[in-house]
């Protein structure tokens, strides 16, 4: 049995609970499988999420495993539930925090399935999508390549913290049961956390409870707020800050090593772990082999058996799950805090300078595709405002036709519906980038309102 | 990553008071404080590893790690593997003695598949220095015959520039040129021999996985040659990475840029399977 020990510290993204696993039992985790032939090209190495003796998710990583780099992620045979200690821990957990309990008290039975090593716990809000729209359960099926699974996002860029928000489901789809949504219709809308996700890669978690609550979550437009565990173990250096004159003229002393430990929500300076906390980080490795691994490898390459059944997540649910927010905006409210009107302006004018400083990018393309996706999960009427102008400058042309299919997602504008008319009825050339997304939000608008 | 599981090494200096870990970063822990400085590899400037032990550089301290202070040979070569399997993601300069095995900076985890030969024994040593005396054998044999030759002329010219060649002497001077050529050729002979042996030897001095268990494997992806200890059974050394081989009756020896990286015995595989061995590494490798 694990040794846990847990502590609430507040760093500067919040509080956070940090938790140490030592002597855990492992059946629960990540691992490297390497690079297996047949599989991938000699240049990738697989790493597989795993429960219990079931291979769940296969992330093959491309460029020898770069950090930089997105994965093919595919769902494996996925967790049958054949580990009965395993199934009664996770539904125990659930079962109390969907009663209110405290992480700690309520993940007190899991912690101990965990590889050794430090995680950090807490809840945050997820979409059940792949992040491009496709509902979760379902999306992974065929391996391929996952925008928003690299470990360090190129837009947030390495020394932010973001939250992971997408999930990849830990059950094969063919669990999904009309009956026990039937069930959990009613349950969501007393749940106080309607899942528990596992941080995997980037962006993306694995969920390990709730499926069938994800269902009726999105069905119901309930927030799918998931209790998160997430391992602590890449370190991380803060930028020197800029040197300030002084008059002393008295060199800054010198200072070595790393600053701290960090996952992709939260950093802990050094200073702030509880010292038996960071030898458990500083005497582990970031992922083991488990005893089974190679029961594991065996079970990789089985086809996952095809259910012979009628059920089929609703279809209202799949469509939402195209509404939800995608990648691209996620990935911007990370790279970007704010951006104020003249900020915008400037942008439009073609400049990605303002006040001295780069707005977004040095790159005018990338600036107008992270202020679009950032203005769309922020502020739908200013998201408007800037697409219809973006598309009204002749000089933007390149950026008309991802705005406009952008804008097409933004449902029943009456501004919008306007300027596509406009903009079709004039037969401006320079509008012929734009034509298809605004004859498409035209018949939309005009059945939606007739 | 290979040998992605290897458990960090932890090692106190009583003299300084200070507590190394070797892991996925440097730690060094003074005694009873309570904030260690912690490393990124990538921070490391240079690191140099040798019998004595390992001294590793910052941008602004030095700390070295004597062997003495390691509890076994084991936790000395595994930290030594830690610190290559760093080497190889982040390039700091690493100066090493030679080394009888690969250095797992050439490492990748591959799965051995079914056609994998794995053995493990001790590198013996004369078998190795009878592998470099065959192989100088070979390279030797023509060179010789040339310097007997040689020393037969010149002893011969020698004779009759200062006795004279006569019907009478002729008889007597043939053979006495032909065992100078064979004496002296001889001694050349013995002397590169005892450099063929000097130099596996110094090899094998230099390393201390000479006198540990090694386990052996050939497989179709790659090939292993590592500490038993160490070993993790999924990290081969790519076919790629090796230029062509050697085989004696005793031993394969595996090259790289005209330097050998592995020697691996063929009483590993046992008689049975060492020619299946042999098949896979002809398969892969240029026989020389």
């Amino acid at each position: 049995m694990g040794v846990i020990k847990s502590e609430k510290i507040e760093t500067a993204e919040g509080s956070v609970v940090l938790v140490s696993v030592t002597d855990g039992a492992g059946i629960i985790g990540t691992c490297s499988a390497g690079h297996i032939p047949m599989n991938s090209d000699e240049a990738s190495v697989t790493r597989l999420f795993y429960m219990g003796n079931d291979p769940v998710v296969r992330l093959v990583c491309p460029n020898h495993g770069s950090r930089r780099s997105d994965k093919l992620a595919s769902l494996c045979p996925g967790f049958e539930g054949s580990d009965i200690n395993l199934r009664e821990a996770l539904t125990e957990s659930f079962d109390k925090l969907t009663r209110g309990e405290s992480l700690e008290a309520g993940l007190h039975d899991l912690f101990p399935l965990l590889q050794d090593g430090v995680y950090a716990v807490y809840t945050s809000d997820y979409y059940p999508t792949d992040g491009n729209g496709t509902f979760f359960w379902g999306a992974y099926n065929i391996s391929h390549e996952v925008r928003g699974t690299a470990e360090r996002n190129r837009v947030i860029g390495k020394d932010r913290t973001y939250k992971p928000c997408f999930l990849i489901p830990s059950e094969p789809p063919g669990h999904y049961s009309p009956k026990i949504k039937a069930t959990t219709d009613e349950a969501v809308k007393t749940r106080r956390c309607q899942g528990i996700a596992f941080h995997l890669t980037g962006m993306f978690s694995v969920l390990l409870k709730g499926h069938h609550g994800a269902v009726s979550c999105v069905e119901k437009d309930i927030p799918f707020k998931c209790a998160v565990i997430e391992k602590i173990t890449e370190p991380y250096i803060d930028p020197p800050l800029p040197q300030v004159p002084n008059d002393s003229e008295q060199p800054a002393p010198a200072h070595e090593g790393i600053t701290g430990f960090r996952s992709p929500s939260v950093k802990v300076p050094l200073e702030l772990f509880p010292w038996e906390m960071l030898l458990n980080i500083l005497g582990g490795r970031a992922e083991y082999k488990p005893e089974h691994f190679n029961v594991l490898l065996k079970k990789l390459n089985t086809v996952r058996k095809k259910s012979v059944t009628n059920n089929v997540i609703p279809r209202n649910v799949l469509e939402k799950s195209e509404r939800m927010p995608d990648i691209e905006m996620m990935e911007s409210t990370g790279a970007i805090s704010g951006l104020s009107d003249e900020q915008l302006d400037a942008l439009l004018a073609g400049d990605t300078e303002y006040d001295g400083s780069v707005i977004i990018s040095p790159n005018l393309y990338s600036s107008m595709i992270t202020a679009c996706s950032y203005l769309q999960f922020t502020d739908k009427n200013r998201f408007i405002d800037f697409a219809i102008k973006a598309m009204s400058r002749p000089e933007l042309g390149a950026t008309h036709e991802y705005i406009a299919r952008r804008a097409s997602a933004v449902a029943n504008s009456a501004k919008l519906y306007k300027f596509f008319k406009d903009a079709v009825g004039s037969g401006d050339i320079r509008f012929e980038k734009i034509t298809a997304a605004a004859n498409r939000y035209i018949a939309d608008y005009e059945a939606a309102n007739n | 990553m290979a040998f992605c599981d290897l458990k960090p090494v932890s090692v106190t200096d009583e003299n300084t008071g200070l507590t190394y870990i070797i892991g996925s970063v440097f730690s060094v822990c003074p005694f009873g404080a309570n904030s260690p400085k912690v490393y990124s590899w990538g921070q490391v400037r240079s690191i140099s590893a040798s019998r004595a032990g390992i001294v590793v550089e910052t941008e602004l301290s030095a700390y070295t790690l004597k062997s003495k202070l390691f509890s076994s040979t084991d936790e000395y070569l595994r930290a030594i593997a830690l610190i290559e399997c760093a080497y190889k993601k982040y390039k700091f300069d690493y100066v090493h003695e030679k080394r009888l095995l690969p250095l797992k900076s050439l490492y990748r985890e591959f799965s051995q598949g079914t056609d994998a030969y794995i053995g493990e024994c001790e590198i013996d040593g004369n078998d190795a220095a009878n592998a470099f005396i065959s192989l100088m054998n070979v390279k030797l044999v023509k060179l010789l015959w040339l310097i007997a030759l040689l020393i037969m002329l010149v002893t011969f010219g020698a004779l009759h520039y200062f006795v004279g060649v006569t019907r009478d002497n002729l008889l007597y001077f043939i053979p006495i040129a032909a065992a100078s050529g064979g004496i002296i050729t001889l001694i050349v002979y013995l002397i590169c021999h005892s450099v063929a042996k000097s130099k596996f030897y110094r090899i094998a001095d230099c390393d201390p996985a000479a006198d540990l268990n090694i386990t052996f494997v050939v497989s179709k992806f790659g090939f292993a040659a590592c500490e038993s200890a160490t070993y993790q059974g999924r990290d081969l050394v790519p076919w790629s990475e090796a230029d062509y081989f050697i085989e004696t009756d005793k031993i394969f020896i595996i090259y790289k840029s005209n330097s050998p990286i592995a020697f691996i015995p063929k009483k590993a595989f046992g008689k049975k399977f060492a020619g299946g061995a042999a098949d896979i590494l002809a398969l892969k490798l240029e026989q020389r």
